[in-house]
């Protein structure tokens, strides 16, 4: 027994020493980390809404609990919102798919960014292509996106990938949850 | 959540991102633990078992302590400790209570702890933000890859005892060729969904 | 053992991959480009070298029946301190390695080292041979990213060496070039080695 716990305490003291030594270092890499990620945010936001000149950070737990919706980002201008930037997860073919939805504050789309993603390299992984993201800009966003392989075209049609569609789905997926609380929660404030 | 979305999770775990074809997960034991279909067979049932509990567990722990205390950087020290306990545990349990299974199982479990494969699928499921349900499909969806791609493997490769190979080949090199083809034959999942 | 001896036989002798077959997860799955071999490489060396340190420095208070796990908890620290270093000073090559920085808590040849040297040898011997063998694992991801980028992209650590018209085989770019490069450069390594048996 006191051979058990003898053995246990060795064990818990080599774990603390690493616990201590990791929270140190994480303290110092932890600021750098976050710094960057807040450079690299900032500059996506610039290039979805360029006529913004700040931006403000929105955390309102009832707005962020809505589906997919990971961070959300008001863009102004002269203390007038210009516009909306949203951060989507959709559910892709291969985990998330991390990405930006520029909303204007008329209702159009200003652009869509693909962020981290681990989709199929050459198939889905298209969906970061301008031919194919670049579908969204300018659309309204008085109807929900829908995705389709069949050539249909109109203003809520976004033409899919061909080879991917779960993964072009995913992207329409995400883009919906955006524009959705745009509709319903952010365009009347 | 919907049935289908977990229906793609697990599909694309057994073929399309194959974790030892496609991830490069658990390469130690495919190419260790694959010149018999029986020994193979084995492994697979034994990597499946500590997959499916390491899940759940890792998905508690980093639910209930890591996030919980914000001390989310110690998920690698913890995570393999878990999978280290937890197989150490599975072996005991096995031993005591099924001396016939052990017989077929024990040899692999002690292998289990450095295969990247359980701790890969651990961290997987948590960058991911995969729920415990969608962890589980996960799990199984990964342990039927692992498995499958080993046991044909294993297949080939006893067939290819019986052929003549180039000296210089013979053994791992022409093992590493055959796995090729059969990666290769998986990429045409590629498309699949 | 002389120092330089033991630096030898990790580099060449017992080289990690071509001859031992350790760690063959990171081998195949991050030398789509020579760089992101190298990187993962040096990542490897800085916890080996590590761990082994530290390992052979407390060796004699680590009582034999926990010593796998205290070695896994020294391994799974300096890796997750590797982590947090190349996610805030390299974050292209921490997105590229992806999840295999932290599963080289799992690379067989880490603990390997441990158990078989650093825990019975002195620390400047177990420094060395973590060098040695680190080193000897780089040289072999780099040499096996370099022809997958060669073929794969037509370029080596980024420079465009092929001729304009050159049509890359993207194949060599995906996993199944992985085991074909490794397999054959392998069999090209036998080659050589029975060669030099022979001759002696």
């Amino acid at each position: 027994m006191r051979e058990i716990i003898k053995l246990g305490l060795i064990l818990l003291i080599i774990t603390s020493v690493a616990g201590l030594i990791l929270g140190i270092t994480n303290d110092i890499t932890q600021e750098i980390i976050q710094e960057r990620a807040l450079e690299e945010t900032r500059e996506a936001l610039v290039t979805l809404l360029p006529e913004a000149e700040e931006f403000d950070i929105i955390e309102e737990a009832e707005l962020l609990d809505r589906r997919f919706i990971q961070e959300i980002y008001s863009g102004s201008k002269n203390g007038e919102i210009v516009g909306y930037t949203i951060k989507v997860n959709p559910q892709g073919y291969d985990g998330r798919i991390e990405m930006l939805v520029g909303i204007s504050s008329e209702g159009t789309i200003t652009g869509v960014k693909i962020g981290d993603h681990t989709e199929t390299p050459g198939l889905g992984s298209k969906i970061a292509d301008a031919s194919y993201i670049d579908q969204f800009v300018d659309r309204g966003t008085e109807e929900e996106f829908i995705s389709t392989l069949g050539g249909e075209t109109g203003e809520q049609y976004i033409e899919a990938i061909s080879g991917a569609t779960v993964s072009s789905d995913a992207v329409v997926d995400g883009v919906n949850s955006a524009r959705s609380l745009f509709v319903e929660e952010l365009q009347d404030r | 959540m919907n049935i289908s979305s977990l229906f793609v999770i697990l599909i694309s775990a057994i073929l399309v991102n194959n974790f030892v074809l496609s991830r490069f997960l658990g390469i130690c034991p495919f190419l260790g633990v694959s010149k018999q279909v029986e020994t193979a067979f084995g492994m697979g049932m034994a990597v499946t078992f500590v997959m499916a509990m390491a899940s759940i567990i890792t998905y508690l722990v980093q639910i209930l302590i890591l996030d919980n205390l914000g001390i989310q950087y110690m998920q690698t020290i913890a995570f393999i400790l878990v999978i280290a306990s937890l197989v150490q545990l599975v072996e005991m349990i096995i031993q005591k209570t099924s001396p016939t299974l052990y017989q077929s199982l024990g040899v692999f479990l002690p292998l289990i702890t450095t295969n990247c494969a359980v701790l890969g699928l651990t961290i997987l499921n948590i960058s991911q933000d995969f729920n415990m349900i969608e962890s589980i499909f996960h799990a199984i969806g990964a342990a039927i890859g692992f498995s499958l791609a080993i046991v044909l493997f294993a297949a080939i490769r006893e067939r290819l005892e019986l052929a003549h190979v180039p000296k210089a080949f013979k053994g791992f090199p022409i093992a590493l060729i055959t796995a090729s083809l059969m990666s290769l034959a998986f990429l045409g999942f590629a498309g699949l969904v | 053992m002389k120092p330089n001896r033991i630096f030898m036989k990790g580099i060449l002798y017992d080289n990690p991959v071509f001859i031992q077959m350790l760690g063959m997860c990171p081998v195949l799955a991050v030398t789509n480009t020579a760089f992101n071999g190298f990187g993962m490489g040096m990542a490897t060396t800085a916890v080996l070298v590590g761990s082994n340190t530290v390992i052979s420095l407390i060796k004699q208070f680590i009582p034999s029946k926990i010593r796998i796990p205290s070695f896994i908890v020294v391994i799974a620290t300096f890796v997750t301190i590797v982590g947090m270093l190349l996610r805030a000073y390299l974050p292209a090559l921490n997105e590229a390695l992806g999840i295999f920085i932290p599963l080289i808590v799992v690379n067989c040849l880490i603990l390997a080292r441990a158990e078989s040297f650093a825990s019975k040898n002195s620390t400047p011997g177990s420094i060395i041979d973590g060098l040695g063998m680190g080193l000897g694992f780089t040289a072999a991801l780099v040499v096996l990213g370099i022809v997958r980028e060669w073929l794969g992209v037509g370029t080596i650590f980024g420079q465009a060496v092929m001729w304009s018209t050159f049509e890359p085989a993207r194949f060599m770019s995906m996993p199944p070039g992985a085991f074909l490069a490794l397999g054959l450069l392998l069999a090209g390594f036998n080659k050589i080695m029975s060669k030099d048996l022979n001759e002696l």
